[in-house]
């Protein structure tokens, strides 16, 4: 959470970016996935940027576009603003070391038969940064950074834990100084316990390095917790994009209100019944006409089914794609009301609190 | 844990009427259950002395992160954990008069999918990707009950519209891989309820699904138990969804259940430091209010496993008479119990030391 962040210094941007995925063709007509089509936007520097949705629209397809880790069907990324589609072999391998991406599965994306220590090594090695021993003592640095022990350079990612392998995966992204970082689900695979681990580390991180982090996630409260702004995709588009606190406040799309009431609310006190999206995702396959989420939207009118709505700009900077946000807004399905902890718990927490940062002093393994 | 009479819900309290409930026993009574796998170093179980009870109607939820045994926990229950290796070392669990743990293979047969049904996490790979839903559905219910293939495709029927599917003659017909994870998972549910069990076990019937999906599933899992007054066990890790649905909680740790209670005291009252480390870990809602407070380090492997608390190596007020000796499940008020020796903190650890 950057109050700094310069709301026109842009790092990266997405125009009009689209995937397209084809499949069949031999004997039966192809299919074409839409996987993203038509999005656009702005990350600003050192702000954490979150782009959320449920599985299938998306996200995901859109984290890696915006890294040139896939080719993009049409549209354009601009990094620095310069377009990283353009770039040459050797530049491209330059970008690398300033965009990085962290995968929500740390155990498929290291590889099984390197110890932890070539893994973090690589790419420093790759990018000419060290040899020999500065190698080494980068790496053991990175470790300790991330809060692993350098002795355990030797291991094996299999001799880990889910939480210590994600470290890993982020010790490594960090060897070559990224300026942004795209985590893609980079806690949804983790115990609660380790997650809030892995979040209050990505955070004190950002902070110390200067980082620009993208996080790709469908859980709305890690959402709210860590990023400045947030974009919610449906099956391929942006619907809505704005501050995060707005967002959660007023949620303006439909969709968005419709996920922000299905959020579970961890206080048994503020049950009560909700209003229910209807029916499931439609394929992206054969999407809709006209407003993508018309045939789940209990707003819909005759015109949603026809035109296809734009991403307009609200007077107060936000961006939602629906004709009638004017009127739905505050309709009821709006704001998740969590009410505060009671008094009992917040004195307990505040007391285990006190005692949990006793307990790091002694040891004082992680900055 | 039978003291709940003032919490129910009004549609609770509609559908159970005037019975005199506090008097009737548990449905499920589980004592001092503990289980063993052959290759675990000695002493160590991977359940240990576990004691709970559901009542008719009511919801049980077990809670806790991987390999704290809840899983485990359930298998048993439901007579589907592989013996060898695990073996049922401890304790009773008596369910309609009898213990299920002396019953006979063949007895825990006739049980399983009649008066006690289970729903898993992964709909797709508890389903038969050979045979139709229909079939599957109706599998169940020729086997324990003398009706005719026509007849149970009829109440498969039923059920599919009583889990609210659409077009649900069209679906009696469709393969497993022609639906959605939602309408798996609403299958699931059609199969486990198909002989109106006494008690449901659902290990995690939400985790696999979207947060719009899992909110369905989760209203639809209420509003049948309120037609049917199945017993419900719901097992799962997520915090919010014990406090939509759970009347009783059971916080599990390491194979131990370090806190038990009714589902508000847990969350308004929570007195085991690693109930109250597990809230401190999710993020909040609201407006973001500083960073999250962590539990150090992870889970020990069972050959490290203290003898004692076995959360002491990660617990912040632990000393070490925590590590040699464990605890007792004390009661802080009825029916509200937690394995600290610590608890109340406040009055025992609340000056700083």
């Amino acid at each position: 959470m950057s109050v700094m962040a310069n709301t026109s210094d842009i790092i990266l941007e997405g125009v009009g970016l689209k995937k397209h995925f084809s499949s069949g063709g031999l004997l039966s007509s192809p299919t074409v996935v839409r996987a993203v089509d038509g999005v656009s936007l702005d990350i600003r520097r050192g702000e954490t940027f979150a782009v959320v949705g449920e599985s299938g629209c998306g996200k995901s397809t859109l984290g890696r576009l915006l890294l040139r880790l896939i080719e993009p069907t049409g549209g354009d990324v601009r990094y620095e603003g310069r377009s990283i589609l353009e770039l040459n072999k050797s530049e491209l391998r330059r970008l690398r070391r300033d965009l990085q991406i962290i995968f929500q599965d740390p155990f498929a994306s290291l590889n099984p038969r390197m110890n932890v220590g070539d893994i973090i090594a690589e790419p420093i090695w790759l990018h000419n940064l060290a040899a020999g021993r500065e190698k080494r003592e980068r790496v053991a640095d990175l470790m300790r950074t991330v809060g692993l022990l350098p002795t355990h350079s030797d291991r094996y990612p299999h001799e880990f834990s889910g939480g210590q392998r994600q470290r890993i995966g982020i010790a490594r992204a960090l060897a070559g100084d990224p300026k942004l970082i795209v985590g893609d689900e980079p806690v949804s695979a983790l115990d609660v316990s380790i997650q809030a681990q892995i979040i209050n580390l990505l955070e004190d991180l950002k902070d110390r390095f200067g980082l620009t982090l993208v996080i790709v996630a469908h859980d709305l409260a890690v959402i709210r917790h860590m990023s400045d702004r947030v974009a919610v995709m449906y099956l391929g588009e942006i619907v809505e994009l704005s501050d995060t606190d707005a967002l959660f406040d007023n949620p303006l799309h439909p969709y968005t209100q419709a996920l922000l009431a299905a959020i579970p609310i961890p206080s048994p006190s503020s049950r009560q019944p909700k209003v229910l999206l209807q029916g499931d995702v439609p394929s992206p396959a054969a999407p809709p006409s006209g407003c993508r989420f018309h045939t789940r939207c209990p707003h819909a009118r005759a015109v949603c089914k026809e035109q296809h709505p734009a991403l307009e700009t609200t007077p107060d900077g936000r961006q939602v794609a629906c004709h009638f946000w004017r009127e739905i807004q505050g309709a009821g399905a709006g704001s998740i009301s969590a009410p505060p902890p009671s008094a009992a718990l917040t004195k307990r927490l505040a007391l285990y609190r006190t005692w949990r940062e006793r307990q790091d002093k002694p040891v004082a393994t992680s900055p | 844990m039978g003291h709940e009479a003032a919490r129910q819900s009004p549609a609770e309290v509609r559908h159970i009427g005037n019975a005199a409930l506090a008097s009737e026993p548990p449905l499920l009574s589980v004592e001092g259950l503990s289980v063993r796998f052959d290759s675990a170093p000695k002493g160590v179980n991977v359940v240990d002395d576990v004691s709970f009870s559901v009542s008719k109607g009511k919801t049980l939820c077990i809670v806790g992160e991987s390999g704290c045994g809840k899983s485990v926990t359930s298998l048993a229950l439901m007579g589907l954990l592989p013996t060898p290796p695990a073996r049922i070392v401890a304790g009773s669990a008596m369910f309609d008069g009898q213990d299920l743990l002396t019953l006979s293979e063949r007895e825990r047969a006739d049980l399983r999918g009649d008066k006690m049904a289970m729903i898993f996490q992964e709909p797709m790979t508890s389903l038969n990707p050979a045979f139709t839903v229909g079939d599957q559905i109706a599998e169940g219910i020729v086997r324990h009950r003398k009706v005719s293939k026509a007849e149970a495709m009829e109440r498969a029927l039923d059920m599919l519209r009583k889990v609210r599917i659409p077009a649900p003659e069209k679906r009696l017909r469709a393969y497993p891989h022609e639906m959605s994870g939602g309408m798996r998972q609403r299958i699931m549910i059609a199969m486990a309820l198909a002989n109106d069990p006494e008690l449901l076990i659902a290990d995690e019937p939400t985790t696999a699904l979207d947060v719009t999906i899992q909110a369905q599933i989760l209203t639809l899992i209420r509003r049948l138990q309120e037609e049917t007054g199945t017993a419900m066990i719901l097992i799962t890790h997520d915090l919010g969804v014990v406090a939509e649905v759970a009347d009783e909680v059971a916080v599990m740790y390491a194979g131990h259940v370090v806190e038990s209670g009714p589902v508000e005291a847990i969350f308004d009252d929570p007195q085991h430091p690693y109930t109250i480390g597990l809230m401190g870990s999710v993020p909040s809602l609201g407006r973001r209010q500083g960073r999250l407070a962590t539990i150090r380090g992870t889970v020990p492997p069972a050959e490290l496993m203290p003898k004692g608390c076995r959360f002491t190596p990660r617990c912040p007020f632990s000393d070490t008479r925590c590590g040699n000796e464990l605890p007792p499940l004390g009661e802080i008020r009825p029916g509200h119990l937690a394995r600290c020796w610590y608890a109340p903190l406040e009055q025992k650890r609340g000056t700083a030391a």
